[in-house]
């Protein structure tokens, strides 16, 4: 024990005294040390994700929407393709029993909301209360659609309250784009709630407010189905009063519930669709299921790419110290043969220089470790990019592989200090 | 402290093959004796010395220190002999010129595990004992060859060893100076320490009873 503290002494003093050596050999080890912390970091975030998507957006997700990409040989052929309506919305869940979600979605734009003497362009989609099931990223005020509204097609809706954009937004894009500002500040600065509205000349009970919940409060899953909404009205009402033309197809977003079931009721809905429409495929089942697994697996192998990029690192930085450390020991055969006439015995030198070693591994570690916590958060936030979680144990786990690389490439030359015969290394210059 | 050789012999790898540095020397030395070792450049001295302090080892021949079998002592026994039973002074110090002439003294204390208090104060009044008091901070640097040499010997002491190898310690020193570390030693010996010096002063040999004289890898007489 005494024995490692003077050589902890000794090596302090060591690379203090040669600062800028010291220095240019710890620094790949400190650019490893960063890089694996950015990859580990990134690979447990893809986990967190993971778990986000099962938890607040489910993993055994599905979605019809019609096949945009049909063609036709001649413009003569042409016939309306079917829609989705309500009713094969509920014929749906009647014949594919045991989904947890059936959402079915119709979308009208640009609407005009009439409120306190203010006209304001805005946009409505038709939904169900399946709709709260999955992605909620809110917090209600109020109430929310209920079936009851549903049957009677009772006229009423939710309105909902954006969330800033996430830092690294290009806002000058939103400010082109939206030609809802006024809306936005109308749900901003107004409680809404038991409030009654005019949209395209028909008036609306407000029944609930929905505020999205910042982004900085939120981890984001694999498969954000980013869509604008403003206000909800239940998908019946807004048929029956035609802001839905009986032309327009419902989008349907489904959740089997258990990953397990999932390729089971894939099956049974495009069966579904196939009895109920024929066998032109006029709709399509987008698998998002499948695009959730694809994600994770490249951003896991994206880590792994990282990974190995700061093996390499390390691998420079372990032969960088092995260079410094066999250049120490010839710089200072003099000063070992000093060592071992007073005493020192060939364990002596040899624990003297890998110390030493370790300590440049140990500090380059550190370093590295600070400087990958510095970029992992403030700066990827800084420069818009998504930060990643960084756990305590990364940068442990970071300078532990750091000292372990810099003791085995130590190990050669300490052997080589240590198996020198004292009487030639005192005649050394 | 006694010192036994019988017919060493070395042959320097890499000399010239066949010309052997040591050629069969044998003699003892006792217990609280002064012996000088003298001879013209070349014959071996220093080699002889090395071999005696464990720094090195004989080609053939037998060696033993204290009654104990050179030969069969292990590389960790021999540093610590070399440690405890031995301080060496060398014609060019081989101080360590990082460090102040107090960490010098500590170094040979440092490898025994002494306590660092103890091995500081008793670094200072080995400095004090050579006539060094207030030079504990100077670098090596910073002294003169015989102020370095003083420090050298008080690293000698540091573990009080019984014995102390002298390899031309003032082959670098002005008269003065010479004079001042050659009474050190005598005075060393007063005190029981067995000393060996290689010199080339043929004065001093007339002073000590012990003469060891050299030529060509062997002892004359
Ligand atoms: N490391 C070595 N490798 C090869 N030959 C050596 C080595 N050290 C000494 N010699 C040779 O061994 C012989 C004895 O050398 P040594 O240093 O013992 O002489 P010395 O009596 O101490 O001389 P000086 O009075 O000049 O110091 C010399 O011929 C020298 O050239
Ligand atoms: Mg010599």
């Amino acid at each position: 024990m005494r024995a490692i503290l003077n050589a902890v002494k000794t090596g302090l003093t060591e690379i203090w005294a040669h600062k800028t050596r010291s220095v240019l050999s710890f620094l790949a080890i400190a650019a490893g040390s960063v890089v694996f912390i950015d990859a580990f970091s990134a690979i447990v975030d893809t986990y967190a994700r993971l778990e986000r998507q099962k938890e607040v957006s489910g993993i055994a997700r599905m979605r019809i929407s019609q096949n945009y990409s049909q063609t036709y040989s001649s413009p003569d052929d042409y016939v309306p393709p079917p829609a989705i309506s309500y009713e094969d919305v509920e014929k749906l869940k009647e014949k594919v029993p045991g989904l947890y979600m059936v959402s079915p979605e119709g979308r009208d734009w640009r609407n005009v909301l009439e409120y306190g003497g203010e006209r304001l362009t805005t946009s409505l989609t038709g939904v169900t209360p399946d709709w709260t099931k999955r992605d909620f990223i809110y917090t209600l005020k109020g109430r929310f659609l209920d079936w009851h509204d549903l049957e009677n097609k009772l006229r009423v809706c939710v309105l909902i309250k954006e969330a800033p954009p996430p830092p690294g937004f290009d806002k000058t894009m939103k400010k082109k784009y939206n030609f809802t500002g006024g809306y936005d500040t109308l749900v901003t600065h107004n409680d809404m709630v038991g409030k009654t509205v005019k949209i395209d000349g028909y008036t609306f009970t407000v029944i609930g407010v929905l505020e999205e919940i910042p982004y900085s409060k939120r981890t984001r899953s694999f498969v954000n189905s980013y869509q604008d909404y403003k206000i909800l009205a239940p998908v019946t009402t807004l048929i029956h009063y035609s802001f839905i033309g009986s032309y327009q197809s419902l989008d349907v977003n489904i959740d089997a519930g258990a990953e397990k079931d999932f390729e089971d009721y894939m099956k049974k809905v495009s069966n579904f669709l196939k009895i109920r429409f024929g066998d032109e495929e006029f709709f399509v089942v987008e698998n998002q299921l499948e695009d959730i697994r694809e994600k994770i697996a490249s951003s896991v192998r994206s880590g792994l790419v990282t990974i190995s990029l700061g093996m390499l690192a390390f691998l420079a930085g372990g032969i960088g110290i092995m260079n410094v450390t066999l250049a120490t020991v010839f710089a200072r055969t003099k000063e070992i043969g000093v060592r071992r006439a007073v005493g020192a015995s060939r364990s002596d030198i040899m624990l003297q220089f890998i110390v030493e070693a370790v300590m440049l591994g140990l500090i380059g570690g550190v370093l590295g470790s600070a400087l990958g916590y510095l970029w992992g958060v403030p700066i990827k936030v800084m420069v818009g990019m998504d930060a990643s979680p960084i756990k305590a144990w990364m940068p442990m786990v970071s300078v532990l592989i750091a000292a372990s690389t810099a003791f085995v490439f130590a190990i050669y030359p300490a052997w080589v200090a240590a198996g020198l015969k004292p009487a030639d290394a005192l005649r050394a210059e | 402290m006694s010192i036994a050789c019988a017919d060493l012999t070395k042959v320097y790898e890499g000399g010239q093959s066949g010309w052997p540095a040591l050629r069969g020397v044998s003699f003892t030395i006792e217990m609280g004796e002064f012996a000088v070792v003298t001879g013209p450049s070349g014959c071996g001295k220093s080699t002889l010395l090395n071999i005696i302090g464990l720094l090195d080892e004989p080609t053939s021949g037998k060696y033993s220190l204290n009654g104990r079998n050179v030969f069969s002592m292990s590389d960790s026994e021999r540093s610590d002999a070399r440690r405890d039973e031995i301080g060496f002074v060398f014609q060019s110090f081989h101080l360590l010129n990082r460090m102040t002439a107090l960490d010098n003294v500590c170094l040979p204390m440092m490898y025994a595990g002494v306590d660092s208090r103890e091995m500081r104060d008793r670094a200072a009044d080995l400095l004090h004992k050579v006539g060094l008091k207030g030079k504990e901070r100077k670098t090596p640097l910073e002294l003169s060859g015989g102020e370095r040499q003083r420090v050298s010997i008080a690293r000698a002491l540091a573990n009080s060893p019984k014995l102390i190898l002298a390899d031309e310690p003032t082959g670098n020193l002005d008269s003065v100076s010479s004079g001042e570390i050659v009474d050190t030693l005598f005075k060393l010996n007063g005190e029981g320490i067995t000393v060996v010096m290689v010199t080339h002063d043929r004065e001093l040999s007339k002073r000590v009873a012990r003469n060891i004289r050299m030529r060509d890898g062997r002892l004359e007489q």
